[in-house]
């Protein structure tokens, strides 16, 4: 019965997954791309080199993720629709969305549902975790989400030595030093959320390995945990003004099988800022468990 | 098989809340009342600019002139710059006359609100979701 109970809750937070998707998806396919501010196919542009002959991963890139559940809307009087907008039939909002993170559609959203898939006797914790997320879940109370929840980077800073990934999430400002001159990992450090990262080059494709995450973050949404071995090889591929990126988790003691992320970016002309602060205010205020999906 | 298909009542109840959820805006209504809304006019004391969510301090003035003051939650910073808006565009002139379609809160605690839509005085507007009799 607990058995079957449990596979129900596997599949349920997998059907609930891939209706978000769709939702969100689907928001997205309705929203109408600005002429001239976008590329069809970001793709099918060159892609540039360094000097080292490497592929240029510097630059800006969006991921069409995150909280822009939906497209804001200016008026002419200059009324902005932000969240819960009807059909658009205004012009897109205006500030950094023109061409920029949040007011032209997205890339395209994984096409499956995806969550980890656990052994069968730490399919009671995930539950637990799950249901008192609005408890359990540190991203909740400002804490960095950890990789790969944090999602791709938005900004990526390339030299022939080390990769900087930078990331404006909504609990902060956060950065990942990527040394690809052939470093080991670092030794002593203690763990953290975001670990300690590597990189290599195979052929046109970056690979950062990541170690020594503490145990506070989750690998995604809805109770994902992760132990303290966990791996997580990331990979990225730039193809014209877009990159393939993956991100794998490998954590053996509690992962039937490797756990893989895709996600699309493309380059885009927005500047980061500096996040404002993260300060929690409403746990003491919700008096159920009900909470919104956390993507990044 | 059928061990499957004895996961399709949960499944379907699972994605009835899911779904009332995500209409609802997500965890709005897990500490709103998003079937209840209240207009408030006052004008705007203060905005902090913070994640998750932002909080503008709205002075209203009751019957008896007593005055009190509002939190009233919306979206995070992202969200807002991606749609073109900043801390000084939510503020608003000084004085402005401010009218605020807000969803209250579920436990119960006086003056917090969600904004579901702020109106300001020339009769722009910003929808920030939560309500429907606010967009």
């Amino acid at each position: 019965m607990t058995h079957r109970f449990l596979n129900c809750f596997v599949v349920t937070v997998a059907v609930v997954f891939a209706a978000s998707y769709a939702m969100v998806s689907d928001i997205h396919a309705q929203a109408p791309v600005p002429a001239g501010t976008r590329d069809a196919n970001p793709a099918s542009k060159p892609t540039p080199h360094l000097a080292d002959g490497r592929p240029d991963l510097n630059g800006t890139w969006e991921h069409g993720r995150g909280f822009a559940f939906g497209r804001a809307q200016t008026l002419p009087d200059g009324s902005v629709c932000v969240l819960g907008c009807p059909e658009a039939t205004a012009a897109p909002a205006r500030g950094n969305a023109a061409g920029g993170r949040g007011g032209a559609a997205a890339p395209a959203a994984p096409a499956a549902p995806n969550f980890p898939k656990y052994k069968p006797e730490f399919l009671p914790k995930v539950k637990d975790l799950s249901d008192r997320q609005v408890q359990t879940d540190t991203v909740l109370q400002c804490q960095p989400p950890g990789v790969p929840r944090i999602g791709p980077p938005a900004k990526i800073v390339q030299n022939a030595h080390e990769v900087v990934f930078l990331y404006d999430d909504v609990n902060g400002s956060f950065f990942r030093i990527v040394p690809t001159d052939g470093r080991p990992h670092r030794k002593g450090l203690p763990p953290s959320y975001l670990g300690d990262a590597i990189g290599h080059w195979e052929g046109d494709t970056l690979v950062v390995e990541t170690l020594n995450f503490n145990e506070d973050t989750w690998l995604i949404d809805n109770g994902a945990f992760h132990t303290k071995d966990l791996k997580i090889v990331e990979r990225l591929r730039r193809v014209g003004d877009a990159i393939e990126y993956q991100a794998t988790a490998q954590d053996p003691a509690v992962l039937v099988e490797p756990w893989t992320r895709a996600q699309a970016l493309r380059l885009s002309d927005h500047e980061l800022e500096e996040s404002a602060r993260c300060e929690d205010r409403d746990l003491e205020h919700v008096i159920d468990g009900s909470h919104h999906d956390n993507p990044r | 098989m059928r061990h499957r298909l004895s996961c399709l009542p949960a499944v379907l109840a699972v994605l009835l809340v899911a779904a009332s959820i995500a209409f609802a805006h997500h965890s709005v209504a897990g500490q709103f009342d998003t079937s209840k809304s209240v207009t408030l006019k006052g004008s705007i004391a203060k905005v902090e600019w913070i994640n998750p969510h932002i909080y503008v301090y709205l002075d209203v003035k009751d019957a008896d002139g007593t005055v009190a003051t509002w939190a009233l939650e919306t979206l995070p910073t992202r969200m807002m710059r991606q749609a073109g808006l900043s801390k000084e565009s939510v503020i608003g002139s000084p004085g402005e006359l401010i009218t605020v379609v807000a969803v209250p809160a579920r436990d119960g605690t006086k003056h917090l609100a969600w904004i579901s839509k702020i109106t300001y005085a020339d009769g722009r507007f910003y929808a920030l979701g939560g309500n429907a009799n606010g967009q």
